[in-house]
């Protein structure tokens, strides 16, 4: 270590360029951190969980993609093939949507397993997506699960703080801290190469796990839906998360030590803030949010639509909204009997239903959408302290696999479902005789219907959602570069 | 001094120095504060699944009875009968297969509130119809997805995730730290044995917090669910036993890592791995091994099948109502969109989509007992898995009270479905009568249904490790050095 010292402040004395002390600090750092057996364990540890956390996960996206292309395209068949019927009778009959799953769920399977993957789109009716995979998982999936998002947020913030929390104690314990400082190196310098040695380290940790993901896009995603540029852009802004995460976690680490008296105290209050921002803390706010800002349940959802679907007509011709609309249509057309109207009516009072039914989907599907965003934002409110809470929600958006992004596909479903509905009215009004039961449609028009087609939204547009958690973890990062600044200049030599 | 006299002796003057020690007073703080807003959690989650079942029944009985009202009407004149059977509360076919669905619910047990299991992934109510299982297993509850991911704070993740680092932080100094204080030496000149000492010592640092968690436990239950736990004498018993289990081994682990006779920052450190390891590696492979073994079966197959065959049952429907209308011209009852027509051609679609939907999901059951087989016998490899299922079982919200609940669904669906689809069959309208002697279900807990077998299994399977770690520590303590 003396002849380190020395070694530092001959360059010092040469070059007298602070960027020169910084510069040496790393090397030494890095060669301090190459050999140590401790740290090269738990770096094979981590990059072999990140491998296994990645074939994993191609296993689980190649087999996801194959299930819903066979759907896709199953369902598409059995459409076509439905033979001749009533039109309305083929709306009911419906088409399903099936989710496809984002390429990036190979580095975040965000909340894929939480929600439905399948929403049937029949007439008159936004059905929720249906087929949890949870449900069918054992109970120890609750757990834990094994992806590379749960290796980056739990498991790498251990890695900067084993680095880190000897960095300053650790210098003062052995007695050379006492020895640079009289050297005439500025703390400051002192805590610039610690700090890019901890922060090379990290990255380049991380960019085995980012290539990884890269290639794995490269080989496996469906470039037809998902354009391949587009991911590159995600993963981008995903590392650049990632970085502002750890680089907090270095910082804290460094700070920590040079405020602490011995390595251990510095290391047992960075593992307990280790444990509170990764276990306690995100079980804590979903509870507080859940209490808080509770969701209707179910049953008051359904109840609440159907109240409201109570005003419009449906298929009852009795009901006053159904009189006053068919009032309205003969006036417009200046006849006294459906009969003599030149389109026929149901097709017409169909449209018009929907129309309504519409406007009620939309109302009550939105209302619970906000319901869920602002939970989602009072959870992740505390995250320039607890940096989980932002970069869960962070990590999920950016990969695909958040709320917004279920949003996004359940709401492009709907149109879709919209759209059978309005080809299929539209043929009912241009073709069928009013009272007439026996007009059927044929495989010309089931073909005419498109199957549907998703487009995944933009890099940018999940970005924008993510904004306010992206400047929340830059918040935490600057957070601890300052508490480590602050902490370094009292630093003490003894 | 014979053994039990050092032992107690021992326990006393660890005890006189513990108290003194601030770590002590702040975990036991820890203890209480997060055992309390568990249980008060946990408590909030069964209450709010219990509100909505009894609001589900509520709303099931306003339907019937508007149901009763609508056929009375139609019986006593004052109504003539709808012309849609959709809307006839006579059509055994339409008012079983969904006008008059029953609702079922998993009854909670006295300690549901200690573990919430998978109850959050389950609706709180599945209402069932004569239609085929899959149009009503799958509705799901409202739930905001991120928390399910994250999971809840009860009392089952305190126990599992905290309750070890409560025991883990006042022992894993607990030779590391005498020897660096230079005591280790002085024990050891005494007539004593070290080994003996250092046991008296462990039983006091892991037998408090373990006391008293299992005693803030009781002490909450007993404050929030009160009188029922009367009859939970039994799943308290075991509740208290699996602590005591799973709290000795991370205790004889810290004593097993201490006999390595390396310095208390080395100890720290390699338990700190011990229980990333237990709880968070292990699971998570064993659960990607167990998913990528036997994946989760694809829904959308069961979907397509279902579709398919009513596809074939519409086609097979249109060409038998083609050969009636050859053979009856002038029958006008059995019409393209008449009450009649539409009716047997809903039974015959229904029929094909029930024996194609219960084919693909008892073959999607099986595959999901055979993931689930493999995780529960890998589950060996983590006592944190063990105590975590054996919390949910002992709660009645684990994995062998579901599977009874849904076989019991199974059998009351079918029930359902003979007395609405015979009725349908034989074209018959239902009566007030009927509406009388609907079928009922009522979960039956079966003592059979294997809950305490699992749970014991589980405790033995955290017990070898146990005896593993207490005869390495013994070994270690034994030879263990002096100075450091």
């Amino acid at each position: 270590m003396n002849t380190v010292a020395a070694d530092i402040a001959v360059r010092v004395v040469t070059t007298s360029g602070r960027w020169r002390v910084a510069h040496a600090v790393a090397v030494k750092e890095l060669l301090d951190i190459y050999r140590d057996a401790r740290f090269r364990w738990l770096a094979a540890l981590t990059l072999l969980l990140m491998v296994c956390a990645l074939i994993f996960s191609v296993d689980q996206v190649q087999r996801t993609d194959r299930d819903r292309a066979a759907a896709a395209q199953g369902d598409r068949q059995i459409w076509t093939a439905q033979g001749a019927k009533d039109p309305h009778v083929a709306a009911h009959f419906g088409q399903y949507a099936f989710k496809p799953q984002s390429p990036l769920a190979l580095a975040d399977p965000g909340i894929d397993a939480y929600v439905g993957s399948a929403v049937w789109l029949e007439a008159h009716k936004q059905n929720e997506v249906q087929f949890r995979a949870a449900r069918d998982n054992p109970l120890s999936a609750r757990l834990s699960s094994l992806s590379l998002a749960f290796v980056l947020q739990a498991v790498m913030p251990l890695v900067a703080i084993m680095l880190g929390f000897a960095a300053f104690s650790g210098e003062r314990e052995r007695g050379t801290l006492r020895q640079l400082l009289s050297l005439g190196i500025r703390p400051m310098d002192l805590l610039a190469g610690k700090g890019l040695a901890v922060v090379g380290v990290l990255v380049a940790m991380l960019l085995p796990a980012f290539i990884g993901i890269l290639i794995s896009c490269f080989m496996f995603a469906d470039s037809s839906m998902f354009s391949l540029g587009d991911q590159v852009a995600r993963l981008v802004w995903l590392a650049l998360g990632y970085v502002l995460y750890l680089g907090g976690f270095a910082a804290l680490a460094l700070a920590v030590s040079a405020l602490s008296r011995t390595s251990r105290m510095a290391l047992v209050g960075l593992l307990g803030f280790w444990l509170i921002n990764c276990f306690l803390v995100p079980r804590l706010m979903t509870d507080v949010v859940r209490n808080t800002l509770p969701l209707p349940t179910a049953l008051e959802f359904r109840q609440a639509i159907a109240q409201d679907k109570k005003k419009t007509f449906g298929h009852d011709e009795s009901h006053p909204a159904f009189v006053a609309f068919r009032d309205r249509v003969l006036k417009q057309y200046g006849v006294t009997r459906v009969e003599d109207l030149p389109v026929n009516f149901r097709g017409l009072s169909l449209r018009e239903d929907d129309e309504n039914g519409n406007r009620i989907f939309d109302r009550h599907f939105g209302t619970l959408q906000e319901a869920y965003y602002r939970q989602d934002l009072w959870r992740a409110a505390p995250g320039f302290v607890f940096p989980l809470l932002a970069i869960q929600p962070y990590s999920m958006g950016l990969a695909g696999s958040d709320t917004r992004g279920q949003y996004h596909f359940t709401s492009a479903a709907e149109q879709h479902r919209r759209a059978i509905q309005a080809i299929v009215s539209d043929d009912l009004i241009r073709n069928g005789r009013y009272g007439d039961s026996t007009y059927v449609a044929g495989p010309d028009l089931w073909a005419r219907i498109s199957a549907f087609s998703y487009r995944p939204p933009q890099a940018w547009w999940a970005l924008s959602a993510q904004a306010v958690n992206l400047f929340v973890l830059l918040a935490w990062c600057l957070a601890a570069g300052l508490l480590a600044v602050y902490a370094v200049r009292r630093l003490r030599p003894v | 001094m014979t053994n039990m006299n050092v032992l107690v002796a021992a326990m006393r003057c660890e005890w006189r120095i513990l108290r003194l020690d601030p770590a002590l007073w702040l975990v036991l703080a820890m203890i209480l504060g997060m055992v309390a807003y568990a249980l008060y959690n946990g408590e909030t989650l069964v209450a709010r699944q219990a509100a909505a079942v009894a609001a589900a029944n509520t709303e099931e009985q306003e339907r019937l009875a508007k149901l009763r009202k609508g056929l009375a009407d139609i019986q006593a004149g004052r109504v003539a009968p709808p012309d849609a059977p959709f809307r006839d509360p006579r059509n055994a076919l339409f008012v079983g297969g969904g006008s008059a669905a029953a609702n079922v619910a998993l009854p909670a047990q006295p300690l549901a509130i200690t573990a919430i299991g998978q109850s959050d992934l389950y609706p709180a109510t599945l209402r069932v119809s004569a239609g085929s299982k899959d149009t009503f297993f799958f509705a799901d509850e409202i739930a905001n997805p991120a928390h399910l991911l994250s999971g809840s704070f009860d009392l089952a993740f305190v126990l599992v995730f905290i309750y070890p680092l409560w025991i883990l932080a006042l022992t894993y100094n607990l030779v590391s730290g005498e020897r660096e204080q230079g005591t280790l030496a002085l024990t050891a000149s005494c007539p004593v044995q070290v080994r003996t000492v250092m046991a008296g010592k462990l039983l006091v640092r892991a037998g408090i917090p373990m006391l008293v968690t299992v005693a803030a436990v009781f002490a909450g239950l007993a404050l929030i669910v009160g009188g029922t736990l009367v009859s939970a004498v039994q799943p308290l018993a075991v509740l208290s036993w699996a602590m005591i289990v799973y709290g000795a081994f991370w205790a004889v682990l810290a004593a097993a890592v201490n006999g390595l006779g390396r310095d208390s920052a080395y100890n720290a450190l390699l338990l700190v791995a011990a229980w990333i390891g237990v709880l968070l590696i292990v699971p998570s492979l064993v659960n990607a091994w167990s998913e990528a073994r036997y994946p989760s079966p694809s829904r959308a197959e069961m979907v397509l099948a279902v579709r398919a065959a009513s596809v074939d049952a519409d086609r097979e429907r249109n060409a038998a109502l083609a050969r009636y209308q050859d053979e009856h011209p002038q029958e006008t009852e059995l019409q393209r969109g008449s009450y009649r027509e539409r009716t047997l051609r809903r039974l015959a679609v229904q029929l094909a989509a029930t024996a194609h939907s219960e084919e693909i999901m008892a073959a999607h059951e099986a595959q999901i007992q055979r993931q689930h087989a493999l995780a529960e016998r890998l589950a060996y490899a983590s006592p944190a898995l063990l105590m975590h299922d054996a919390l949910a079982e002992i709660a009645g919200t684990g994995r062998s009270r579901y599977r009874a609940f849904f076989a019991q669904v199974d059998r009351f669906h079918q029930e359902w479905r003979e007395f609405f689809i015979s009725r349908a069959q034989a074209e018959q309208m239902l009566t007030a009568g009927d509406y009388s002697h609907f079928p009922q279900f009522s979960f039956a807990d079966n003592p059979g249904t294997g809950i305490l077998s699992r749970v014991a299994s589980a405790l033995i399977g955290i017990g070898v490790p146990f005896l593993l770690l207490a005869a390495m520590a013994a070994r270690g303590l034994r030879r263990c050095r002096v100075v450091g």
